[in-house]
C-alpha cells in the first residue's frame, strides 16, 4: 500500500482525520481566496487607472507636438464628482486616436457623457446640469472609458477658440501603463498578513485536530522500521489530499470572492469584475504555493517522530521556555523606533526599515506571545481557589505555545484594529483647511481680465434662473511687513466687513468699527504696505495710508488661519493691479440652490473648476470613508477567521484530552465546571495577548502617525473596541468547548 | 431474551445490609444484549471482582452500577434508594459525593501535579484549597506516596501513578469505588502492590470495592467473585 492509498484509507476509517482534512482544506480555501483577491488589489487599482487615464493630462503630453486641446476639471452635483474632459482638434479630427469606450471625438457643441450621468442630466431641470455642457447630448461613453461603471464623466467638444482657458496642447489622449494606487496596494500588503495568518492559524490549529493521533500513529510506524523518507510521504499524502483540494476550492471560490468585492467603493465607485483578473502564471503560483506552505509546515512537524519515535509515542515534557523571547518585543520596538525617526528625517532607505520593523513586532509576538500565556499560567498556579482556575492554569504553564496558537489570530487582528483606530480619528482631526470661504460658498479662481465678465455672465444666468443670488468678486493682495532686516508676507482677502460676515468664517462681529484691516496676528501696519501680487515675496509694495486700524479676531475656526482681510477703502490709492492678481467670484449658495448656482458659476467660467470647502471636507471624509470601511471589512473577516480557528483550538484541546476529560466526567466532574475551566484556559492568554497586543498596536500607530503629522494624537474611546471585539470573540470561540464537552460525556469512557 | 439468572451470594435487599444493588439490569447495544438482566448485591465493606472474558458484559455492569450509562432496564439501589431514575445531573453528583473511580492507566490529569490530582475531587465538591491539598497529601502519605506530591503523572512509575488514581478514588470517603482494569497496564508485582494499596485504603475507609478484571489470579485473591458470561451472572461461581 503506498502513501496516498494509506492517507485514504485514514481519511475513509476516521471521523476525526476527516473533520481535520476538511477543515484544513476550508482554510486553505479561505487563504488562497483571500491571497488571490489581495494580490489582485494592486492590479485591480491600475486596470482601472488605465481605463480613465484619457481622462488626465499627462505634462509629457505638452512638449509633444500637438494634434488637440485638453483641459480637465471637477464638476461637482449632489456632492458626487463629475470628471469633465473639454476637447478641441487643432486640425481635425480624423488623426486623433480614440481611448476605448470612446465611440466618437466630440464635434464643437456635443457632449458625450458616461450613462450614469446621463440618467442624471435627463432627471434634473437643466438649470442644475445640463446647462453646464454643451447643447447637443450626442451619446454614451462605454464602460471601458470609465474607471468604475457608476462614474461620472463629461467628454465636451469645442472649437480651440472656446476652449476654457487653462486647456493644454496633446498630441493625444493619455495612455499607456497607469500607476497603481500606493494607499490600496500597502492596505492589500497589511490586509495578506492580517487576514492570510489567521488562515494559516486555521490551518494549523486544524491540523492539530488530529496531532496527537497521528504522531501516535506514525511512532509506531516508525518503530515498525519505516524509514523517515517514507513517514514523510505518508505525512505528504496526508496533508496534500486536503490542501490541494482547498487550494483548488479557493480558486473556484475566489471568482465569487472577487465578485463580492466589485461592489466595495474605493476612490468614488465600484468596481468592474474584470478589474480583479490576476495574471495566469501569478495565479499558478499563488495556487501551488499554499498547498507547498502547508506541506512544509506539516513535515517540519515530525521532526519529533524522527528524533524520538519513542518519546513522541509515550508523551514527553515539554521544556520550560526562556525569559530570552521577552527581549524579542523591546528589539523589534527599538528597530521600529529607529525606522520611524530615519523615516521622519528623510532617511533613504527608511520604507524599507519600516516595514521591517513591522514585520519584527508582528514576528515577535510569536515569541513573547507564549511565555506571557506561561507567565499568566503560572500566576494561576500560585493563586488558584477554585479548579478551573487550577486547571487553566497549568495548562497554560504546561503547553504555553497550543495555548497561545489558539488566540494568535486574534492577537494579530487587535494590533491591526489598534493601529488602524490610532491613526484613523488622527487623520480625521487633520480633515479641513481650505480657504476662509464659508462651507457652502461656491468660488472659481479667475484673474483681473476675467473676473468681471464671469461676474456678470454668472448673475445673468441667476437671473434667469429666478434665483436671487449674486455673485462677489474678490481681490486677493499681499501685505508686507518689515520685521527687523526682512518682512513678513501675507495673504490678504480684500472685502468689507458685511460681505465678510456673508462670505467667509471670519469672525469679524458686528462691523460697527471703522473699516481697517482684520486680522488674527498682531501687525505693526506702520511698517506695512501693500503689493497686488507677489511672485518671489520680494517686490516693493505701496505703504497703508497712515491711520489705519488694526482689529483683531478672536479665532472662532482652527481651521482659518494665515489670511488677513482689507476693507477696499483701506488699500492704498497707488496700488496698482497686477495681471497676475488673483481674483476670486464667489456666490453663496444654500442646499435648495447649489446645483443652480453651480450651473451659473460654472458656465460662465467655460468650464473652469467650481469650488467650495463643502466639497473640499466631502472628499476628504469620502477618502477616509474609503480608508474607514476596508479597515472594517478586513478587521471583521480577520476577527471571523481568528474566532473560527480559536474555535477549532478549542475543539482540538478538548480532543486532545478526551480520555482525561471522559475520566473526569465519568468520576462525576460536571461539564460546566471542565467548560468553565476551558473558558478560562482560552480566555486569560487572549485577555493578555489581546490587551498587549493592543498597546502595541496603539504605539505602532502613533509612530506611523508621527511621518504623516507631528500634531498630536486623537484618542477615541473606540480605540478599545478591537480589544473587547478580540476579548469577546476569544470566548465566543471557547464556548465550542461545551458542545465538545457533551459529546465525550455522552460516552466518557469510549476510546477515541 | 434469556432468563434472568442471580448471584446465589447476594444478600437479601430487604435485609438493608446491602449498599449498593442492582435489579434486573438489561443494557443493549442495537441487537446485541451486554447485560441481559443481573441481580447483584454488593454491601458496605465489600470487595468484589467481577471476571468474564473480553465482551462478557463486566465493564457494561460496572458503568451502569456507577451510573456512567444508563440501563435498558432493571433498578440500581444505593444504600436502598433508588438512583438509576436520576437524571444525568443527579448521578453525576451521586458519582463525584458517593463513588470513587480507579481507571486502568490512572486517567489522571497530566497538567495537575499528583497533589493536585487527589484533590481535585474534593475541590469539585467545593472544599477549599487548603483543605483539599491537606487531604490529598495525607492520602498520597498513606499511599506510600511521600515526597512525591508534586511529581506530575509522566514522572511517576506506572504503579506510583495508579496509586495517586487510588489516592484520588478515596479521598472524598466514597461508599463504593469502582476499578476498571486497575491492574492492566502494570506488571504482576506492581499489579498485586497496588490492588493491596487499594483493598487496604478502602478497607481502612469502609468502602466497598468492585473491581472488574480479566486476570483470574488476582480475582483469586479478592474475598468475592462474581463470574460473568453473555451478559448473565455466570451460574458456578468461585469462592
Amino acid at each position: 500500500m503506498n502513501a496516498l492509498q494509506l492517507a485514504l484509507r485514514v481519511l475513509r476509517r476516521d471521523r476525526r482525520t476527516r473533520t481535520s482534512a476538511i477543515l484544513t482544506g476550508m482554510g486553505v480555501a479561505i487563504a488562497t481566496g483571500l491571497v488571490l483577491l489581495l494580490i489582485s488589489l494592486p492590479f485591480a487599482t491600475k486596470a482601472r487607472a488605465e481605463r480613465s487615464q484619457w481622462q488626465e493630462i499627462t505634462y509629457s503630453a505638452r512638449e509633444q507636438s500637438a494634434k488637440l486641446l485638453i483641459s480637465t476639471s471637477e464638476d461637482f452635483v449632489d456632492g458626487k464628482k463629475i470628471t469633465r474632459i473639454d476637447v478641441a482638434p487643432v486640425a481635425g479630427a480624423a488623426g486623433i486616436a480614440l481611448p476605448a469606450g470612446v465611440p466618437k471625438f466630440p464635434a464643437p457643441g456635443e457632449t458625450w457623457v458616461s450613462p450614469e450621468l446621463g440618467k442624471l442630466v435627463h432627471s434634473k431641470p437643466e438649470s442644475q446640469l445640463a446647462d453646464r455642457f454643451t447643447p447637443n447630448l450626442a451619446g454614451a461613453l462605454g464602460s471601458d472609458a470609465l474607471k468604475f461603471p457608476e462614474q461620472l464623466v463629461a467628454l465636451v467638444g469645442h472649437t480651440p477658440e472656446d476652449m476654457p482657458s487653462d486647456a493644454l496642447p496633446a498630441p493625444a489622449f493619455t495612455h499607456g501603463d497607469a500607476r497603481v494606487d500606493g494607499l490600496l496596494q500597502l492596505l492589500a500588503g497589511v490586509g495578506v498578513v492580517v487576514l492570510v495568518v489567521p488562515s494559516l492559524v486555521l490551518v494549523a490549529s486544524a491540523a492539530r485536530l488530529t496531532a496527537a493521533r497521528r504522531e501516535r500513529r506514525l511512532a509506531a510506524i516508525r518503530l515498525a522500521g519505516a524509514t523517515p523518507g517514507q513517514v514523510t510521504n505518508m505525512v505528504a499524502a496526508e496533508t496534500a489530499l486536503s490542501a490541494i483540494v482547498g487550494a483548488l476550492a479557493g480558486l473556484v471560490l475566489s471568482p465569487a470572492l472577487h465578485r463580492l468585492a466589485t461592489f466595495v467603493p474605493w476612490d468614488g465607485g465600484t468596481w468592474q469584475a474584470s478589474d480583479f483578473s490576476l495574471p495566469i502564471p501569478l495565479t499558478i503560483t499563488l495556487v501551488v504555493a499554499m498547498p507547498v506552505l502547508v506541506l512544509l509546515a506539516a513535515v517540519l512537524g515530525l521532526r519529533r517522530v524522527f528524533a524520538t519515535p519513542l518519546g513522541a509515542a509515550a508523551g514527553h515534557t515539554k521544556k520550560p521556555l526562556h525569559w530570552w523571547r521577552l527581549l524579542a518585543l523591546p528589539v523589534a520596538g527599538a528597530v521600529f523606533l529607529f525606522a520611524i525617526v530615519q523615516a521622519n528625517t528623510g532617511g533613504d532607505s527608511s520604507g524599507f526599515l519600516l516595514l521591517f520593523g513591522l514585520a519584527l513586532l508582528v514576528g515577535s509576538a510569536a515569541l513573547v506571545g507564549p511565555w506571557v500565556t506561561s507567565a499568566v499560567g503560572g500566576l494561576f498556579v500560585k493563586v488558584w481557589r477554585k479548579p478551573a482556575g487550577l486547571l487553566a492554569g497549568r495548562r497554560l504553564r504546561d503547553d504555553p505555545k497550543g495555548a497561545y496558537r489558539a488566540s494568535a489570530g486574534v492577537v494579530l487582528a487587535v494590533f491591526a484594529g489598534s493601529m488602524a483606530l490610532t491613526l484613523m480619528p488622527s487623520l480625521e482631526s487633520m480633515a479641513g483647511g481650505g480657504r476662509a470661504f464659508q462651507d457652502s460658498v461656491l468660488y472659481v479662481e479667475s484673474d483681473p481680465a476675467n473676473a468681471a465678465k464671469i461676474a456678470q455672465q454668472t448673475d445673468a444666468a441667476l437671473t434667469k434662473y429666478g434665483e436671487p443670488a449674486r455673485s462677489t468678486v474678490v481681490r486677493q493682495v499681499g501685505l508686507r511687513v518689515a520685521e527687523g532686516s526682512g518682512h513678513s508676507n501675507y495673504s490678504a482677502l480684500v472685502m468689507d466687513c458685511a460681505t465678510a460676515v456673508r462670505l467667509t468664517r471670519f469672525n469679524v462681529g458686528t462691523c460697527d468699527a471703522k473699516p481697517g484691516i482684520y486680522s488674527s496676528y498682531s501687525l505693526d501696519l506702520g511698517k506695512a504696505s501693500v503689493v497686488s501680487y507677489y511672485k518671489t515675496g520680494d517686490e516693493p509694495g505701496t505703504p497703508l495710508a497712515p491711520g489705519v486700524p488694526l482689529h483683531l479676531l478672536s479665532k472662532a475656526d482652527a481651521d482659518v488661519v494665515g489670511s488677513l482681510l482689507i476693507d477696499p477703502s483701506a488699500l492704498p490709492a497707488g496700488l496698482v493691479t497686477s495681471p497676475e492678481e488673483r481674483v476670486t467670484v464667489a456666490v453663496p449658495s444654500t442646499d435648495g440652490n447649489r446645483e443652480t448656482v453651480r450651473t451659473a458659476l460654472g458656465g460662465a467660467a467655460g468650464g473652469a473648476q467650481v469650488y467650495s470647502r463643502e466639497l473640499r471636507l466631502g472628499n476628504q471624509q469620502s477618502e477616509l470613508g474609503d480608508l474607514r470601511r476596508v479597515t472594517v471589512i478586513g478587521l471583521l473577516a480577520a476577527a471571523v477567521l481568528a474566532g473560527c480557528s480559536a474555535a477549532v483550538a478549542t475543539a482540538g484541546s478538548v480532543m486532545d484530552r478526551r480520555r482525561t476529560f471522559g475520566a473526569l466526567i465519568a468520576a462525576g466532574t460536571p461539564v460546566k465546571v471542565l467548560a468553565r475551566a476551558l473558558r478560562v484556559e482560552a480566555a486569560l492568554p487572549a485577555l493578555v495577548a489581546t490587551i498587549g497586543a493592543g498597546v502595541v498596536g496603539i504605539l505602532v500607530g502613533i509612530g506611523l502617525f508621527s511621518l504623516v503629522d507631528d500634531q498630536g494624537i486623537t484618542m477615541s474611546p473606540w480605540i478599545l473596541a478591537p480589544v473587547v471585539l478580540g476579548v469577546g470573540v476569544a470566548l465566543l470561540a471557547a464556548s465550542v468547548c461545551t458542545p465538545a464537552l457533551n459529546r465525550v460525556r455522552a460516552e466518557p469512557l469510549a476510546e477515541e | 431474551m434469556e432468563p434472568r439468572t442471580y448471584d446465589p451470594q447476594s444478600p437479601d435487599l430487604a435485609g438493608g445490609t446491602a449498599v449498593l444493588s442492582g435489579r434486573g439490569l438489561v443494557k443493549r447495544y442495537g441487537a446485541q444484549y451486554a447485560l441481559a438482566g443481573i441481580d447483584i448485591d454488593i454491601r458496605r465493606g465489600d470487595a468484589v471482582a467481577i471476571v468474564g472474558p473480553s465482551g462478557s458484559g463486566k465493564t457494561s455492569l460496572l458503568h451502569v452500577l456507577a451510573g456512567i450509562l444508563r440501563a435498558d432496564d432493571g433498578e440500581i439501589f444505593l444504600a436502598g434508594q433508588r438512583i438509576d431514575q436520576l437524571n444525568e445531573k443527579k448521578r453525576s453528583e451521586l458519582r463525584r459525593t458517593e463513588f470513587g473511580f480507579v481507571f486502568q492507566s490512572g486517567m489522571l490529569v497530566a497538567e495537575l501535579t499528583a497533589e493536585e490530582n487527589v484533590a481535585l475531587p474534593m475541590l469539585l465538591g467545593g472544599a477549599s484549597r487548603k483543605e483539599a491539598v491537606a487531604a490529598g497529601r495525607q492520602w498520597l502519605a498513606r499511599l506510600g506516596l511521600a515526597g512525591k506530591e508534586t511529581r506530575r503523572p509522566g514522572e511517576l512509575s506506572g504503579g506510583e501513578a495508579q496509586r495517586v488514581a487510588i489516592a484520588r478514588a478515596l479521598t472524598h470517603r466514597p461508599k463504593v469505588i469502582f476499578a476498571d482494569e486497575p491492574t492492566g497496564a502494570l506488571d504482576t508485582r506492581t499489579g498485586r502492590d497496588t490492588m493491596d494499596a487499594l483493598l487496604g485504603a478502602a478497607a481502612e475507609s469502609g468502602a466497598a470495592v468492585i473491581v472488574v478484571t480479566h486476570d483470574r489470579e488476582l480475582a483469586e485473591s479478592m474475598p468475592r467473585t462474581v463470574s460473568i458470561r453473555d451478559g448473565l451472572i455466570a451460574t458456578r461461581l468461585a469462592a
